[in-house]
């Protein structure tokens, strides 16, 4: 109604769309920074997160697939959103490491077109793969209802609209994803500015060949950088999930923000990814409130402003060696 | 007398000498068949937002294939002209083409049917965006197209061709049938906010929605605003809609996209605050939109709940093939593939001019959906129109998401020849 609450409510839809651009967008730019990586797989990683996310909390009935045609009318645990929220970064973790050491680490000394090649070509069978085992059609993912509940403790309701003030209604689960976000990002930012292991990633960014020989063994600490980059992504399926319908293209549709969202940040920078996201997320929001029709063309416009006057990405630095 | 004239237009088609009753018409588009198979080619989106649509008619299409050429369901109950030994003696094979709801490749795939695979029939939606377009190229190609899921009035009103049919009826006849309904249920002096997919469904949808929403329920209209198609987050949308103080929320948005929408808007909590209606379902959306249709009224092609024999058999011989309910889209598709092979037993030859011929002003009533005339001046069927209201997700089921509130009779839909939609549609040549 007043300007305010459009305000309020153009910052807050534009943080939590953000939000899932942010946690997408720090794993691929410390693969990318530290590994050298393109991974155009980082969709794929956010699908099984999602899928994962849905077959952990939920119990969803099918009607597609091979699943339904081998005789399942339905999928899922039903062990509720905060078993996901720990069991699913965890799994995706795994085939992050699976993937450093089969499909990532053959092609670290090839050219990027190679790397970009591969990871899409897998990006592409993952999808299919899903389509295969749960039909191309969409599957409800319900917000959760409540999360940490045990016993006799009921628990933190966490979906419907919550009345905020100025603002009015606001679907409480989005606040949620903002702030889960904030403090998966921070934990990460904390790890790599302040741990010993971080010093190994950070030096490895800069100079890889003079960390080897100080005779430090590199390919742990970067099999574990991509295991931390693919939970992330992994996290940003569980909690994005129930804010859309789930399907097999979701991984692909958010892999273009999600490389924008680095590209405006800055490459290698999680601070980067953090204010890319933002800018991304508040872009998108302000230019559907204020001019629809502009809503898609305004990431790329972003985008290629930032490239033509920052090459390197708002917060990232320039390249110190070739 | 094998004619000359055929010589005219671009179909690439073989333009020798083909089967024996064939001679009395000239060569024309894909005409005449040349073998003993016959070639439908059935264009459906395989992924994009409408996926799940077009994975559904895709099944039907097969489903349809197969019983005009072996017999079983409407072949052998409700279609006299079929016997269900093909079709004019020619056995029936088919292709399909992904068309990615784009009406690029949607026009190539379509294209590639007529030229490579000698397709003398294609059929697909959805999308009216895609159906448009293939129609256009097969009126200029001569081959026949029966649109199936596309609902936009420009499909048989400004963008109307001569060489295709809907069965589906559009967006002016979901105004019509829905806001009768909604104003008894919500009462009069209401304000409404619309959002939009922006593509030509979208855009007919939501001015068939003002018009009938003012003229009819006495409404009036806050603010309509266009939604890219396939959008996934629409919640910037949704809190300007909210606080634009309006008491009804019309969502013109369809496939993932309404399922996407509509699930965003509960979550919202708008629908505490304002009701919502969604015009067009079908079941693939209803079933990924969840729970989050409860109460919310819109139309729907058919549904295997309308309570009649040929419902009946559709949904039997479908559940028995795939062990699943047929959707609305689906229905459309077999019915679309069933009525030409009929009208071409009619003309007794695949000669497009005559199997046109013998479509037009049809009258029907065999396919589930009552009493039906395929109207000879713009190609669109005049038909019922199913109003739904969602079910709560405790009451939804495989192939069961909403309650049938009525079968609004055609008698109270549609417009004349020189009205609405088709006082702008030219249908262009038979030859």
């Amino acid at each position: 109604m007043s300007i305010l609450s459009d305000i309020f409510v153009i910052l807050l839809n534009g943080l939590q769309q953000g939000a899932i651009y942010v946690l997408l967008a720090v794993g691929l730019s410390i693969i990318l920074g530290t590994l050298k990586f393109v991974n155009f797989a980082h969709g794929a990683l956010y699908l099984i997160g999602t899928y994962a996310g849905l077959f952990v909390a939920l119990n969803v009935p099918l009607s597609n697939g091979k699943l339904y045609e081998w005789g399942l009318s339905s999928i899922g645990l039903d062990w509720g959103f905060f078993a996901a929220l720990l069991l699913v970064p965890l799994l995706v973790f795994v085939v992050g490491l699976l993937m450093e050491r089969f499909v990532a680490r053959p092609f670290y000394d090839r050219p990027d077109t190679d790397q970009i090649l591969v990871t899409f070509g897998l990006a592409i069978v993952v999808q299919e793969l899903f389509r295969i085992l749960f039909g191309s059609n969409s599957l409800p993912f319900d917000q959760p209802e409540r999360i940490l509940s045990f016993g006799s403790f009921a628990g933190i309701p966490v979906s419907g609209p919550v009345a905020l003030p100025i603002v009015g209604n606001f679907p409480q689960w989005r606040l949620w994803v903002i702030g889960i976000t904030a403090v998966l990002v921070a934990l990460v930012y904390l790890l790599v500015e302040y741990t010993d292991f971080g010093l190994v990633v950070r030096a490895g960014t800069r100079d890889a060949e003079m960390v080897r020989l100080l005779g430090i063994k590199i390919t742990r600490p970067y099999i574990v950088v991509f295991g931390i980059g693919a939970a992330l992504a992994g996290v940003a399926g569980v909690v994005g999930g129930p804010l859309n319908v789930v399907n097999p293209t979701i991984g692909t549709n958010i892999l273009v923000p999600a490389f924008l969202t680095v590209v405006i940040g800055g490459v290698g920078s999680i601070a980067g990814a953090v204010v890319g996201g933002i800018v991304f997320g508040l872009t998108t929001a302000a230019l559907v409130s204020l001019a629809p029709a502009w809503s898609q063309v305004g990431l790329y416009a972003i985008a290629a402003i930032v490239l033509l006057t920052r090459p390197q990405g708002l917060l990232g630095d320039e390249e110190v060696a070739p | 007398m094998a004619g000359l004239a055929g010589c005219t237009g671009g179909g690439g088609g073989g333009g020798g000498g083909g089967g024996g009753s064939d001679e009395d018409y000239p060569a024309l588009g894909n005409y005449p068949i040349e073998g003993n198979t016959a070639v439908f080619g059935f264009n459906v989106p395989q992924s994009g937002p409408y996926a799940s649509e077009g994975e559904d008619e895709l099944r039907a299409y097969e489903l349809a294939v197969k019983h005009l050429n072996e017999g079983g369901g409407w072949v052998d109950t409700q279609f006299d002209d079929l016997s269900g030994d093909g079709v004019l003696g020619y056995e029936i094979d088919h292709v399909d083409g992904d068309t990615a709801t784009d009406a690029d490749q949607a026009r190539q795939s379509a294209s590639g049917m007529i030229q490579r695979d000698n397709a003398i029939m294609i059929s697909g939606g959805s999308s009216s965006a895609v159906a448009i377009a293939v129609q256009g190229l097969c009126q200029n190609e001569k081959v026949m197209f029966m649109a199936c899921l596309t609902h936009s009035n420009d499909t048989t009103g400004k963008d109307c061709v001569r060489y295709s049919f809907r069965e589906m009826f559009n967006a002016y006849m979901t105004g019509q049938a829905l806001a009768p309904v909604v104003k008894e249920a919500y009462g009069e002096g209401l304000s409404f906010y619309q959002l939009y997919a922006d593509y030509s469904w979208g855009q007919t949808q939501q001015a068939s929605m003002e018009q009938f929403m003012t003229d009819v329920a006495g409404w009036e209209q806050v603010e309509s605003v266009a939604t890219p198609l396939g959008t996934t987050d629409y919640s910037t949308y949704l809190s300007e809609a909210q606080s634009s103080g309006a008491d009804v929320l019309i969502l013109n948005h369809y496939g993932l996209d309404g399922a996407n929408s509509i699930q965003q808007a509960v979550d919202a909590g708008i629908n505490e605050d304002m009701e919502i209606i969604v015009p067009l379902y079908n079941r693939p959306m209803a079933e990924a939109a969840g729970g989050a249709i409860e109460g919310v009224y819109g139309t729907l092609a058919w549904d295997s709940q309308i309570d009649n024999t040929p419902s009946k058999e559709f949904t039997d011989a479908f559940q028995s093939e795939y062990d699943r309910i047929p959707s609305g889209p689906a229905q459309v598709a077999y019915a679309q593939t069933l009525q030409y092979a009929a009208a071409v037993e009619r003309a007794g030859t695949f000669y497009p001019p005559e199997v046109i011929k013998q479509l037009e002003d049809y009258e029907y009533d065999n396919i589930g959906m009552g009493a039906e005339t395929m109207r000879g001046c713009d190609h669109q069927a005049q038909r019922d129109v199913p109003v739904v209201k969602g079910l709560p997700g405790s009451e939804q089921e495989a192939g069961k998401y909403y309650e049938i509130v009525n079968i609004t009779s055609r008698d109270d839909l549609g417009y004349a020849c020189d009205a609405g939609p088709a006082a702008e549609c030219e249908l262009g040549s038979y030859e």
